[in-house]
C-alpha cells in the first residue's frame, strides 16, 4: 500500500509540475473567461452602435418616410438621384444606398441594395424584413385596420420552463435553454477529461516501456500496483486540473462580469434603445440584453451546481478508472505509441459514439429510451449522464449507472491488469488481439 | 543463500526453462551463463519475482521466495532504463524508496555513493541529458543503494567504457568482501573467469553444467602442455611418457605441444628432457571458460 502512494506521488507531482500542465490550467480558465467576456461585450455593444447607416433613394410614395431606424439599422432618406447620390457614396458617411423604384405594393419589385462593400445576409434580411412589414402594415390599412389596432397586434411570448420532480412533486424553475448549454459542457468536458487523461495513462506505460525502467520497477512493486499508481496519480492530477478550472473560471468570470456588464449599463442601454425607437423594438432590446445573463442565473439556482459537479467528479473518476485501464492494457501490449492504432479504435468508438449520441439524441429527448440505455451502458454511461443531469435524472436511475458504471470498472481494471503484467515485458513482437487474450488467461 | 529448486517455466509454446536447479552460496559470485535465448533471463525473472514459476520453487535464506525478499534483492537488467524527464537524484532516491528505505537513509546514502563515484553534481541533472555510460553508472547506484544481500547483474559491463569498467568491477568485488552475494549473468567469459566463483551454463532451456569455476576447469585439463627448449632431442624416443600433438620452431626454439600417457605427470617429462636440452617454459594447457562455454554448447548443438 505504501508502494502505491510512493507511485502515485511520483506521477502526480511529475505531471503537476509539468510546464505544459500549469500553462493549460491556468490558461483555459483565462480563455474561457474571456470567450464569456466577450459575448458579454458583443451583446452589450451591438446594442448599442453596431449599425449599418443607408441612405434610401426612393422613388415610391407610398415608402417615402415610412423606414424608421432600428437598432441596428439607420435610415436616411436623401433628396437625390440615384445616379447622384451612387457618386456620392464614397464620401459620404453612409454604408449602403437602397434604392426604391415605383411598384404596386402586390409586386415590389426592382429594389437595389449599392453597398461600398458587399451586403452581408443579415443586413439584406434585416432590410427585406422592415420593408415587408411596411408593406403588410400599408395592406392592413387599405384593407381597414387603424394604425392602433395594429399596435395592439403586437405580443411578445415568453415561455418559462418549470419541472414538476417526480420525489419531492416540487415546482422548479429551469431554463430548457441554460439546461442544454450546460448540458453540452459538462458533456464536451467530459469526453475531453476521460479522453486527454486515458491516453495519459497509455503514454505513459509506453514510456516506462520503451525507456527499460519498466523490469527495474516491478522488481520492486507488483505490476498492479505500478498500474493502478499511475491510474491513480492521473486521475488526481485531472481532478485537480478539474477543480482550479472550476474555481478559477469562477472568479474570473465574476471579475470580467462585473468589469464589463454592469447593471447600469444595461438598464442605459435599454434606456436609450426605448426612447430612441418603437415601444416594440424596444423591448426586444430590453430583453436580449437582460435574456441570457437572468436566464442563466435563475436556472443555475434551480439546477444545483453541487449537485451536477459531485455527480461530475464521480462520473469522470468511474469513466476515467473504467477508460484508463483498458488504455493501460493497450500502453503495456504495444512497443511504441505508433502501434497503438489498431487498439485504440475498439475503446474510442464507444466513448465517440456516447458523446456524439449524448449531445444529439438525449439533449433533443433526455427521457427517452437511448437516452436511459446509454446513461447505464458503463462505456457510454459517464458522458451519457452527465448530459441527463440537467433536465433532471430520477434518483433511482442515477443510483444504477453508478452502481453499474463501478462494477464495470473493477471489471476493466482486473481484466486490465491481467493482459498488463505481460504486456509490459513482451518487446518486439506486433501483438494481436488473440495474444491479448493468451495472456489474459496466464496464471502468473 | 539461494536454492532454485526443479523451476519449469512454460510459455504460450515453448518451456522457458525446463527443470533447472541452482545452488548459490553466501558470499560468493555466482555466474549465470549461457547463450541468447537460453532461458537465463527467465530465471532472473523467477528470482527477482517479476514471474513466478509453473513448477518448483525458490528457497531464499531457508525461507520460500516472497514479497519480503524484494528488499534484499538488488537487480540491473540488461535492458537498462530510468525515467528520461525525471532528476537523477529524485530518481535514485524514488527507486530506494520502493525498496524500503526511508527518505534521510536514502539521501545519505545516496550522497555517499555519488561521491565515491565522481558523480556528485549531477543529482539535479536529468537523465536525458546524460551519456549512456553516465545512467549506467545512475542505475547502479540504484541497483546496490538499499544493501542487498543479493545483486543480480545482468551484463553489467555492458555500455561501460574501459575505465568505468574498472571502477564498476571494483566496486562488485568491495560489496563482495562486505558479504553481498552475487548472481552475474554474461556471455563475456573473460569477466567470468575474473570474478566468479562458480556458474551455472544453460542451455536450450537446460542447466547443462555448473559448479565452482576452478573445478570445471580442472575437469577439462586433457593433460595436454605446451613445452618450449633449445637443443636436439629425438621426441618420438619417449612415447612412453607423451605424444607429440604439434612441433614448430621458431629461431632455433622448439615449441611442442604434447600429451601426456596416462598416470604419467609433468615432472616424467622433464625428467626425460632435461639431461639433453635447454628448456624455456612449460605450461599446461588449460581450456578457458570461453573454450569450455563453446565446447558445450556446441556440442549439445551436434546431439
Amino acid at each position: 500500500m505504501n508502494k502505491i502512494l510512493l507511485i502515485i506521488k511520483r506521477e502526480y507531482f511529475s505531471r503537476v509540475k509539468k510546464k505544459s500542465f500549469i500553462v493549460m490550467t491556468f490558461l483555459t480558465p483565462l480563455l474561457i473567461a474571456g470567450i464569456y467576456g466577450l459575448i458579454g461585450y458583443f451583446t452589450y455593444t451591438g446594442i448599442k452602435d453596431t449599425h449599418d447607416k443607408i441612405g434610401v433613394v426612393s422613388a415610391n410614395k407610398t415608402l417615402t418616410t415610412k423606414l424608421t431606424s432600428s437598432k441596428n439599422v439607420d435610415y436616411k432618406y436623401l433628396n437625390q438621384s440615384l445616379d447622384d447620390a451612387k457618386l456620392a457614396l464614397a464620401k459620404e458617411d453612409y454604408d449602403y444606398i437602397l434604392y426604391l423604384p415605383e411598384f404596386t405594393l402586390n409586386e415590389p419589385k426592382g429594389i437595389e441594395l449599392f453597398g461600398k462593400k458587399q451586403a452581408g445576409l443579415s443586413i439584406n434580411r434585416r432590410i427585406s424584413d422592415d420593408l415587408e412589414e411596411i408593406i403588410r402594415n400599408q395592406k392592413l390599412q387599405e384593407s381597414g385596420i387603424s394604425q392602433g389596432d395594429l399596435d395592439k397586434l403586437k405580443t411578445n411570448v415568453d415561455i418559462e420552463t418549470k419541472k414538476i420532480t417526480a420525489d419531492t412533486g416540487k415546482e422548479e424553475s429551469s431554463s430548457a435553454g441554460a439546461s442544454t448549454i450546460i448540458a453540452f459542457i459538462a458533456g464536451v468536458l467530459m469526453f475531453m477529461f476521460i479522453m486527454l487523461y486515458g491516453i495519459q495513462v497509455m503514454r505513459g506505460v509506453i514510456e516506462e516501456k520503451t525507456s527499460r525502467i519498466i523490469e527495474v520497477m516491478i522488481s520492486s512493486v507488483k505490476p498492479f500496483q505500478l498500474m493502478m499508481g499511475k491510474i491513480i496519480g492521473i486521475a488526481l492530477v485531472g481532478l485537480t486540473q478539474f477543480v482550479l478550472w472550476i474555481v478559477l473560471t469562477f472568479t474570473i468570470s465574476t471579475v470580467v462580469a462585473t468589469v464589463f456588464i454592469d447593471k447600469e449599463d444595461v438598464k442605459k442601454v435599454a434606456n436609450t434603445a426605448t426612447a430612441k425607437n418603437e415601444l416594440a423594438t424596444g423591448t426586444d432590446a430590453v430583453s436580449t440584453a437582460q435574456g441570457p445573463l437572468a436566464d442563466i442565473q435563475k436556472s443555475l439556482a434551480g439546477l444545483e451546481v453541487g449537485k451536477i459537479v459531485t455527480v461530475f467528479i464521480f462520473f469522470f473518476l468511474g469513466g476515467y478508472l473504467f477508460y484508463s485501464a483498458l488504455y493501460a492494457a493497450i500502453g503495456s501490449a504495444v512497443d511504441s505509441e505508433t502501434e497503438t492504432q489498431q487498439f485504440m479504435m475498439p475503446v474510442m468508438m464507444p466513448l465517440l459514439l456516447g458523446y456524439a449520441l449524448s449531445l444529439s439524441v438525449v439533449t433533443n429527448d433526455p427521457y427517452g429510451d437511448i437516452a436511459f440505455w446509454i446513461s447505464m451502458i458503463p462505456f457510454t454511461s459517464p458522458i451519457a449522464m452527465v448530459v441527463r443531469l440537467p433536465y433532471g435524472v430520477p434518483a433511482w436511475e442515477l443510483a444504477l449507472s453508478m452502481a453499474i458504471l463501478v462494477a464495470g470498472f473493477v471489471l476493466t481494471v482486473w481484466v486490465a491488469s491481467r493482459i498488463y503484467r505481460v504486456g509490459i515485458l513482451m518487446y518486439g513482437k506486433k501483438t494481436t488481439f488473440k495474444e491479448m487474450f493468451k495472456w489474459f488467461t496466464y496464471k502468473n | 543463500m539461494l536454492s532454485v529448486k526443479n523451476i519449469i517455466k512454460e510459455y504460450a509454446k515453448h518451456r522457458a526453462l525446463d527443470d533447472v536447479s541452482i545452488e548459490i552460496e553466501r558470499g560468493k559470485i555466482f555466474g549465470l551463463l549461457g547463450p541468447n535465448g537460453a532461458g537465463k533471463t527467465s530465471l532472473i525473472r523467477i528470482i527477482t519475482q517479476i514471474t513466478a514459476p509453473d513448477s518448483g520453487e525458490v528457497i531464499f535464506n531457508g525461507q520460500r521466495l516472497n514479497s519480503d525478499h524484494i528488499s534484499q534483492i538488488g537487480y540491473l537488467p540488461e535492458e537498462r532504463g530510468l525515467y528520461k524527464k525525471m532528476e537523477i537524484g529524485e530518481q535514485v532516491l524514488y527507486l530506494s524508496k520502493l525498496k524500503g528505505l526511508n527518505t534521510a537513509d536514502a539521501t545519505k546514502r545516496i550522497k555517499f555513493w555519488f561521491e565515491k563515484l565522481e558523480m556528485a553534481d549531477w543529482w539535479n541533472k536529468k537523465v536525458e541529458d546524460l551519456s549512456k555510460g553516465m545512467q549506467q553508472k545512475v542505475q547502479f547506484v540504484a541497483t546496490v543503494l538499499h544493501q542487498p544481500e543479493l545483486i543480480i547483474l545482468d551484463e553489467p559491463f555492458s555500455g561501460f567504457d574501459p575505465v568505468n569498467a574498472d571502477i564498476i568491477k571494483n566496486e562488485i568485488l568491495d560489496l563482495n568482501k562486505q558479504g553481498a552475494t552475487f548472481i552475474f549473468s554474461t556471455h563475456r567469459m573473460e569477466s567470468v573467469e575474473e570474478l566468479c566463483d562458480s556458474i551455472a551454463l544453460i542451455n536450450k532451456s537446460k542447466k547443462i553444467l555448473d559448479g565452482s569455476v576452478d573445478e570445471i576447469k580442472a575437469s577439462y585439463r586433457n593433460n595436454t602442455y605446451w613445452i618450449a627448449y633449445e637443443g636436439d632431442f629425438d621426441l618420438n624416443a619417449k612415447a612412453d611418457i607423451f605424444s607429440v600433438l604439434q612441433h614448430e620452431v621458431a629461431k632455433g626454439v622448439n615449441q611442442v605441444k604434447i600429451t601426456l600417457q596416462p598416470g604419467k605427470s609433468a615432472n616424467n617429462v622433464l625428467e626425460a628432457l632435461l639431461p639433453y636440452v635447454n628448456i624455456h617454459r612449460l605450461d599446461e594447457v588449460i581450456p578457458t571458460m570461453n573454450d569450455i562455454f563453446i565446447d558445450k554448447v556446441k556440442g549439445k548443438h551436434h546431439e
